[in-house]
């Protein structure tokens, strides 16, 4: 009888003892490991964008061959999911469900970060820096989801107003992708020439699916455009350039951060990108920016799969992680997903290789208390994909 | 011992003892699968279960009345976005939008049906496809459906039932899947299903025996659109939020390939097709994590392929699966569950 | 009315790599009766094969073309000896399913090797180049490709028409056992057509490579060019093109005066109207099925 009495107390021991560690430790969180859950398309008509999640794959092995942060390793965890909300939405069940991950960085796109959005908020995980230009995740803001991507609306109106009043341009036609990316670009372009009593001269919606663009450029050459601005995929607006030079319609172009990439934009266009002004969302990939050449060195270096290619995407990945890694060193030892939200909460005037990133303590009715990017700056393509700084970092309220 | 001697044996739902004890082993599984595996394992079955009502409805359109449609994401769509539409901005309850939602499509589907009166193969392949192109461009222009932003999906209630979770959603679907593949069944055994058979056989004798061309054509394409439509509001609770680029075309082949992998004309075929190719779409996304194989996978990329996109092959894994069932047995699954019964049955001969 | 000349214009210089794949389509249905949803996708791995050749040996542009297009044409026939040859009891939606697993197989391979970035195929005319024609623009790139097309159309027409093996593919297409009677190898003939096919593909492919090369690059045109085949009767090569044409002209005279928006899926919309007064399309008899 006492035995049995003491093999039942000692089962309960155990099992209490089990639960108490389970949770006195974070999920996702060991003695010496950090797991971070992450998604990208590498396979699908979006795979192109497979690299941001390859990039922060290759930020986190530079940080873990430096010592890792405060003697834990990251162990990164990073799907497929083909830019399929279903399938984004299985991975993240697996990983969190199986695994357990302490937080989710990156995330690559619209619909498959809000077919996990809720999942994600609804348990308290933070996640930081999806990789989609959407307004869905800071409007509303969500307490553990902090924005890092530029806002297309900033860009635009940063662009249009450098057109406007440094280059003298009156009449601004819009090309833009017909969804919401292209659509946020259009506002920002359309509210800035209110500001200065213009209006557009033409808007085109360019499909995703088209791949002829004559009728898009004559709609744009009937305008009789000075300035088109480009809010499209890269492979539309370098064919909108091209078409436009067949048909000799030669304005100003304009485009977003998106066609920053200048090495890669001139050669796919052949040359004819030059010229063009972007906005830049971070440093461009052969600027001099000590940071950007250590990443390029250190992390693109040492554990890029071979062929892969420092471009704006790839290195996007370590910059929508920085945040995360910055707060979860100032976390210390004490690492919890609570005091990793306070930690990003408190980033002010954070500087990597994008813009400075300011959180601030979670309102909501304040989106600009989970978008930590504010400011771009121009660019202009040169030659052979050389570029020119046109402005410093602008800061558009 | 197959013999059936009178017409009430050939249309019984359960033809023998065995039959009705597989089906209640099937259902108590059925209702203990979620308290047997993680969470994510019962959205994986939910995936399924509504690729299964999808196929279910198809294989009653292909398989049954011998059409084609390429178009089955336009159907999906239509429901996913009517049920959302009508919860939130006519306020219906779940239970009428789910189903007056999917009646909309079956509409469509009517509609559709009518050209194919005059078409068939490759020409109603294209009609099909047209219209699934066409219809998440429309519902992308309109505003009133969220245009490219997309929807969410409001909060599912029934009655006082508040379905937060992937177990409860689970057993609404289950309940539903198992109602609508019993339908589907029922469908084929009377005279509904008997006209679409003569229809796929040959439609111009089964127009002289009197079975009303127009009619049978258009309610086949009516019903298999319904049952998409059912599927796709369900689709919308999955995942919580809809948008128009979700509806593929690639969806629309998906559907088809489950159809024809799993076995035309028959209700199981269709089941184990959508249960295998939806299973393989979620879950190959892992084959980099199988023990040797991913590695040598890797190596092999490193060497001759590049690494950056050796993701890509799952396509080349799931097409190699499609082609070989494909080749080795027109039946499908189905055929080869059949060959299997076969052997043993009259084993060891 | 310069701008309706220009969409004109414009719609035909489209229109002709909508009509090669067409045609490749035409030529596989003819004799298989199999609508080849690869089709699209021969054509990728032969454009991506010359890309190879030029980017990692070296090769001048015309060697890699000449050696893409030999390659094509052997994959046409293994594939048709391989896979297709090799089903069991063929029905068409088995058909259908294996060349879309087919499509999936080459498209991974494809993305496999080189990736998903953007790429474009060096070549001495660039697709930006135009020759202006009064007030009206037409791409160099693109008069190559209505050249090539219409070529090929007149090329594949008198083969069909008079040469020898034209009329044995013919007669295989009207009645395979009659054709095997007479003594026409028809396994050989139909191996055959998959290698024209795929020929004609690749061209589509590689003068659409030099814009822009990356996975996905083949949907569109094979699409288009399937619908084009559809609608000039599935089985007719001059019916295909001319088709292919109008698809051009109508979505660009509707991207240009009605919509832009819906300009991609206008085509579609135009076959099903088409196709409910004309089933089996514009140019092909109507086949009435015998009892």
């Amino acid at each position: 009888m006492n035995r049995r009495l003491l093999a039942v107390l000692l089962v309960t021991g155990v099992l209490v003892s089990g639960l108490c560690s389970g949770v006195m430790a974070e999920e996702g969180v060991t003695d010496t490991e950090i797991h971070i859950g992450s998604w990208g398309p590498q396979t699908g008509p979006a795979a192109a964008w497979g690299s941001v999640p390859r990039g922060t794959d290759a930020y986190f092995k530079m940080i873990n061959a430096n010592g890792g942060i405060n003697g834990r390793k990251i162990v990164y965890h990073s799907f497929d999911d083909s830019y399929n909300p279903a399938k984004t939405k299985a991975g993240v069940k697996e990983l969190q469900e199986g695994t357990g991950m302490f937080a989710w960085v990156v995330g690559v796109g619209s619909s498959p970060g809000l077919a996990v959005r809720d999942y994600l908020m609804e348990r308290k995980i933070p996640w930081v820096g999806p990789a989609a230009g959407s307004l869905h995740w800071i409007k509303p803001p969500h307490k553990y989801l902090f924005g890092v991507y530029p806002l297309y609306y900033k860009e635009a109106k940063a662009l249009v107003r450098y057109a406007v009043e440094n280059l003298g341009k009156k009449r601004v036609a819009v090309a833009f992708q017909n969804d919401e990316y292209g659509k946020n670009g259009l506002k920002g372009a359309i509210d800035e020439l209110a500001a200065h009593n213009l209006k557009p001269v033409a808007l085109v919606p360019v499909e995703f699916k088209d791949t002829d663009m004559k009728p898009h450029v004559m709609k744009l050459r009937r305008s009789n455009a000075d300035m088109v601005l480009l809010w499209t995929s890269v492979g539309h607006a370098v064919r909108l350039v091209g078409t436009s030079k067949a048909m000799k319609f030669a304005p100003q172009f304009m485009s977003t951060s998106t066609c920053s990439d200048f090495p890669l934009m001139i050669h796919i266009s052949k040359g004819l990108w030059e010229g063009v002004i972007t906005a830049a969302f971070g440093e461009l990939p052969d600027s001099d920016n000590p940071l950007l050449q250590t990443y390029k060195a250190e992390a693109y270096g040492k554990f890029a799969a071979p062929k892969e290619r420092w471009g704006v995407f790839y290195y996007a990945g370590i910059l929508f992680a920085e945040p995360l890694v910055e707060a979860i060193k100032r976390c210390g030892r004490d690492l919890t997903r609570e005091r990793l939200v306070k930690e990003l909460e408190g980033l002010r005037n954070f500087k990597g290789i994008g813009p400075v990133v300011n959180y601030k303590p979670f309102d909501p009715k304040d989106p600009n208390s989970r978008q930590g990017t504010h400011a771009t700056f121009l660019v202009q393509c040169l030659k052979g994909g050389k570029s020119k700084k046109l402005t410093d970092w602008i800061t558009i309220r | 011992m197959d013999m059936k001697r009178d017409y009430y044996e050939d249309v019984q739902f359960f033809t023998s003892g065995v039959v009705l004890f597989w089906f209640v082993m099937l259902i108590l599984f059925l209702l203990a699968y979620p308290l047997m595996v993680k969470n994510y394992h019962v959205y994986v079955a939910n995936y399924i279960a509504i690729n299964i009502i999808v196929a279910t409805g198809l294989n009653l359109l292909v398989g049954y009345t011998g059409q084609i449609s390429l178009g089955h994401a336009g159907f999906f769509a239509i429901g996913s976005y009517g049920t959302i539409i009508l919860m939130t901005k006519a306020g219906f309850p779940f239970l009428l939008a789910l189903p007056a939602a999917a009646l909309i499509a079956a509409l469509f589907g009517f509609l559709l049906g009518l050209p194919s009166l005059r078409l068939e193969g490759p020409y109603l392949a294209i009609a099909t496809l047209g219209f699934g192109l066409t219809i998440t461009q429309v519902i992308g222009r309109l505003d009133l459906f969220g245009g490219r932003e997309g929807l969410h999906a409001p909060d599912l209630t029934i009655g006082s039932w508040h379905l937060d979770t992937d177990v409860e959603f689970y057993y609404l679907l289950m309940t539903l899947t198992v109602l609508l593949i019993a339908a589907a069944r029922n469908i084929v055994r009377t005279r509904v299903g008997r006209a679409f058979i003569a229809i796929r056989d040959a439609d111009l004798a089964a127009e002289t025996m009197g079975v009303n061309l127009v009619f049978y054509k258009t309610l086949s394409f009516a019903v298999s659109a319904f049952y998409a439509g059912m599927a796709g509001g369900l689709y919308a609770f999955v995942l919580r939020f809809i948008e128009p680029e979700i509806f593929t075309l690639m969806m629309s082949i998906m559907f088809l390939a489950m159809v024809v992998v799993g076995g035309l004309g028959s209700i199981m075929g269709a089941i184990a097709g959508a249960g295998l190719l939806s299973w393989l779409d979620l879950q190959l996304r892992n084959i980099l994590e199988i023990p040797y194989l991913g590695t040598w996978l890797e190596t092999l990329s490193k060497s001759w392929f590049s690494i950056t996109g050796v993701s890509n092959i799952q396509f080349i894994v799931f097409g190699l699966i499609m082609v070989l069932i494909m080749l080795f047995e027109p039946l499908g699954i189905y055929g080869v569950w059949i060959r299997i019964k076969k052997y043993w049955r009259t084993w060891p001969f | 009315m310069i701008d309706f000349l220009q969409m004109i214009a414009s719609g035909i210089a489209v229109g002709s790599s909508y009509a090669l794949m067409g045609l490749a389509m035409v030529i596989i249905y003819k004799t298989s009766e199999v609508p080849n949803f690869a089709q699209g996708e021969m054509a990728l791995i032969a454009s991506f094969f010359a890309f190879m050749l030029i980017d990692s040996f070296g090769a001048a542009w015309y060697t890699a073309f000449a050696g893409a297009l030999l390659f094509a044409i052997l994959l046409g026939c293994f594939l048709e000896y391989a896979v297709l040859r090799r089903a069991k009891e063929p029905n068409i939606l088995g058909m259908i399913v294996i060349t879309i697993g087919l499509e999936m197989i080459l498209l991974g391979f494809v993305s496999w090797k080189f990736g998903a970035d953007q790429k474009t195929m060096p070549f001495p005319i660039s697709p930006y180049d135009s020759l202006v024609i009064g007030d009206i623009f037409v791409s160099t790139l693109e008069l190559l490709t209505l050249v090539v097309a219409l070529v090929i159309m007149l090329v594949l027409f008198f083969f069909f028409r008079f040469s020898k093996l034209g009329l044995a593919v013919k007669a295989t297409q009207q009645n395979p056992v009659a054709a095997r009677l007479m003594g026409i190898r028809t396994n050989r003939i139909l191996m055959m057509t998959w290698g024209i096919s795929s020929f004609v593909g690749c061209l589509a492919g590689l003068l659409i490579a030099p814009t822009i090369m990356q996975p996905y690059m083949m949907w569109d045109p094979m699409l288009k060019g399937f619908a084009a085949a559809v609608m000039g009767g599935m089985t007719s090569l001059p019916g295909a093109v001319v088709a292919a044409y109008l698809l051009g002209i109508i979505e660009n005279l509707f991207g240009g005066y009605v919509s832009i928006e819906f300009k991609s899926v206008v085509a579609f919309a135009i076959i099903v109207l088409v196709l409910c007064f004309k089933p089996s399309g514009l140019f092909a008899k109507h086949y009435v099925k015998k009892v």
